[in-house]
């Protein structure tokens, strides 16, 4: 293939001007000649919403400003680079996919420096040959359409197309893994595995293992990966990830900090750090990694509110009480007219006046808590619950604080770190283990509901089994558990008693609401494409 | 004169950031000799060609060394998977071209197209590059590139037409160069070409390297073998 310039559209993103000249020289000897230059982030994005471009040439480390894999982030989160595009990042790095490779947003291509014009070309050739042939698989992920990824890529392998024949079942391999079709996933990686040592499927057995609950054997595939590989930066996040998963949390903090000492640019890696240290009450560790996070955060389009607020919480646990109150000052810069954040000022607010002996500015704050929960009561994120229900008991309003807590546990049940969290924050109130009864209790209810419901399916009692978890979703409407059962039976309705539109239209939104809840890929994605091939039954 | 120690940073941490400091100015360096020639008439200048040849040579030295320097303190991994050796050597000959060019050298690739070798891909095209790279210096008119499998390795050969490896060198243990030969350019591109080789391993096999003068075009003779 030979590949014609000239008609492309190209923008360069490199921060030095003589290092921008090269590359716009080579470009121009190639043919170029639709080509934009951007020194910065701010200016790239400018760029990328005045026109589309067919390639994008981005140098990772652009000094001050975002750098390449979060301009890229910002891109696709806006939409501003279409499916077709090229996105490159130009980096210093060797093995640049290994150290500096996220899971999502993955640019087309790295590139090492130097290059001239004919390596540039020859990568160019390679990655638009790679879009033909996958375009057809990559575009039905992105839309979520995962039946009909797996029929194309099923198609795509039986060509035995040798070229791409790695990345195809490497592409398999993860829709099988996000279907949680794990016999498959198994078999590809297994296949790979004997023919050579290769790193992606050992990582993948790894991953299979953590998803089928494995977590020992999981541990034992990923600290042997992470000796033979240290830069193979993912290995590490599925490490601290499967020590989480059976508590060890000091090991996966232990993970964490090894893993952004090495690579110190990943936006969810100090996040996941810092929230762990936080909870270890690590409060040196949790510190640094915050000020990671608040400093990959100014150019992330990831930055949320918690992560000051949590900043601000570790500061006032280390007593830096001046700090905390700055760090929650700088949230309400960044995020101006945002209830959200005025909300979670407000509530650690009062408790630091409080440390401060400041009752005035301390019951001011309260008032501001109140009046902001009392309007935004149901939209609110669970972590900021749990600050509004310290705050509730600090100021001796008991009975919110038990009401918003018995809400938590009702609806996150299932969910052993915001129960851990809960007890966390009530023994720092000297309220040790009074939610104790209460989450023994729900769990217990929660057992019952499943038994019953599962008991009637069994039965073939369908509406009957639809009837309990419908009932227990009025009391718990968040709970994972109980939306996914929901959803399992409205398909399963679908299969054995035909189509219709209202079954159609309930088992849709049981799906959306699954992953609004944050049920795991894994869980919904075998559902997904059981109603996908119901939709669309000519795809299966 | 007193005795000033580097507090808690080690020497080899200095050395490699510099390392990587020099590398990047001498980037701006290369390019700036581009734009120079291009006002010139390049390729009448041999200084130019010269300079051109020396900047490629210290990179490559540079960019070898930084790698050795991760693979020597554990930052370093294999990125191992199925690579087109044709692919490969194309890359490498694209690295190459400007300076093929200049020094009017003619490459030829020898490779069957479905030929596919188990590689870290960026390190094997390096490694290639800086060996092709010294055959440049001392062929004639031609280098080839030729690939063939043997013994369950796949071999990839690079031959040129000029005078040969000297005999000192033929006659040293290249797994073990001993380091009055790495400080020239020739013993540390072997060097690394034999540490990246080494790496490459399979059950029971590691790959490896070999030299001689039994070139076809009657020159030196390099052979990287990987399992």
């Amino acid at each position: 293939m030979k590949l014609n310039l000239t008609s492309k559209t190209i923008l360069i993103i490199e921060d030095y001007p003589v290092m921008r000249k090269a590359m716009k020289g080579i470009l121009h000897t190639l043919g170029a000649h639709a080509i934009v230059e951007a020194e910065d982030g701010i200016t790239a994005i400018n760029a990328m919403k005045q026109q589309n471009f067919d390639i994008v040439l981005c140098d990772y480390n652009l000094g001050e400003g975002k750098n390449g894999q979060q301009i890229l982030e910002e891109a696709r989160y806006k939409k501003l680079i279409s499916f077709n595009s090229l996105f490159i990042i130009v980096t210093a790095h060797q093995n640049a996919r290994f150290v500096l490779s996220t899971i999502e947003n993955k640019p087309d291509e790295y590139l090492a420096k130097p290059f001239n014009a004919q390596q540039l070309l020859m990568r160019l050739e390679k990655c638009y040959a790679r879009k033909q042939i996958l375009y057809v698989v990559e575009r039905e992920i992105e839309q979520g359409n995962l039946a009909r990824a797996i029929h194309f890529c099923d198609q795509l392998i039986d060509q035995n197309n040798k070229a791409f024949r790695s990345q195809l079942l490497k592409i398999r391999a993860d829709l099988a893994i996000k279907t949680g079709d794990f016999d498959k996933a198994t078999s590809i990686y297994q296949e790979v595995l004997t023919q050579r040592e290769i790193s992606w499927a050992r990582l993948g057995t790894g991953i299979v293992a953590f998803f089928q609950s494995e977590h020992e054997q999981a541990i034992t595939i990923f600290q042997e990966l992470i000796a033979q590989n240290p830069m193979l930066m993912e290995c590490y996040d599925w490490l601290a990830d499967s020590y989480q998963a059976i508590g060890h949390n000091s090991d996966a903090e232990e993970t964490l900090n090894q893993a952004t000492e090495i690579s110190p640019h990943s936006f969810f890696r100090q996040k996941k750090l810092a929230l762990l240290a936080a909870r270890l009450e690590h409060l040196d560790i949790a510190e640094k990694a915050y000020k990671a996070v608040s400093n990959l955060g100014k150019y992330s389009t990831h930055q949320s509110p918690s992560d000051f607020s949590g900043f601000a919480k570790v500061y006032s646990k280390n007593n830096k009480k001046m700090e905390a109150l700055q760090t929650l000052n700088s949230m309400q810069q960044h995020f101006p007219n945002n209830q959200e954040a005025e909300l979670r000022a407000a509530a650690l607010e009062t408790e630091i006046y409080q440390k401060m002996e400041d009752s005035k500015l301390s019951e001011q704050a309260f008032e501001k808590v109140q009046n902001l929960h009392h309007q935004l009561k149901d939209r609110l994120p669970k972590d900021l619950q749990l600050d509004i229900a310290k705050a509730c008991y600090l100021n001796n309003d008991i009975e919110t604080a038990d009401k918003i807590i018995i809400s938590l546990v009702h609806n996150h049940i299932d969910d052993n770190t915001v129960m851990d969290n809960i007890r966390h924050m009530q023994s720092s109130i000297g309220r040790e283990n009074s939610s104790e009864a209460l989450i023994q209790r729900i769990r217990q209810e929660l057992i019952n509901i499943n038994n019953q419901g599962v008991k009637f399916f069994q039965q073939g009692l369908i509406k009957e089994a639809f009837a309990v978890f419908k009932q227990a979703a009025e009391k718990m409407p968040h709970n994972k558990t109980i939306i996914l059962n929901m959803a399992k039976i409205t398909i399963h309705d679908l299969k054995s008693s035909g189509i219709n539109k209202e079954n159609l239209l309930l088992a849709h939104q049981y799906l959306k609401r699954a992953k609004q809840v944050g049920v795991a890929q894994d869980k919904i994605g075998n559902l997904q494409l059981q109603f996908e091939n119901i939709t669309n039954p000519q795809t299966s | 004169m007193s005795h000033t120690p580097l507090n808690n940073i080690k020497f080899t941490e200095v050395l490699a950031s510099s390392v990587h400091d020099i590398k990047n100015s001498l980037a701006t360096v290369r390019e700036l000799i581009t734009q120079l020639s291009a006002k010139q008439q390049f390729n009448e200048n041999k200084d130019l060609i010269q300079l051109e040849f020396e900047t490629n040579r210290m990179n490559n030295s540079l960019v070898q060394l930084l790698e050795l320097y991760k693979i020597d303190s554990a930052k370093f991994s294999l990125d191992i998977d199925d690579y087109s050796v044709l692919d490969i050597f194309q890359e490498v000959k694209a690295q190459q071209t400007p300076l093929l060019q200049l020094n009017k050298i003619k490459l030829t690739i020898e490779c069957p197209e479905n030929c596919y070798c188990y590689c870290d891909y960026n390190h094997i095209c390096n490694a290639l590059g800086s060996i092709l790279n010294n055959a440049q210096r001392y062929t004639n008119t031609q280098i080839s590139l030729s690939s063939y499998q043997d013994h369950g390795f796949i071999v990839f050969c690079i031959e040129d037409d000029g005078t040969g490896y000297p005999d000192q060198l033929l006659s040293i243990d290249l797994n073990n160069i001993p380091s009055n030969w790495i400080s020239g350019s020739t013993g540390l591109g072997l060097h690394f070409v034999s540490t990246i080789a080494t790496l490459h391993t399979a059950r029971n096999t590691t790959g490896y390297i070999k030299i001689d003068n039994n070139s076809a075009l009657g020159g030196a003779r390099f052979r990287l073998f990987l399992p």
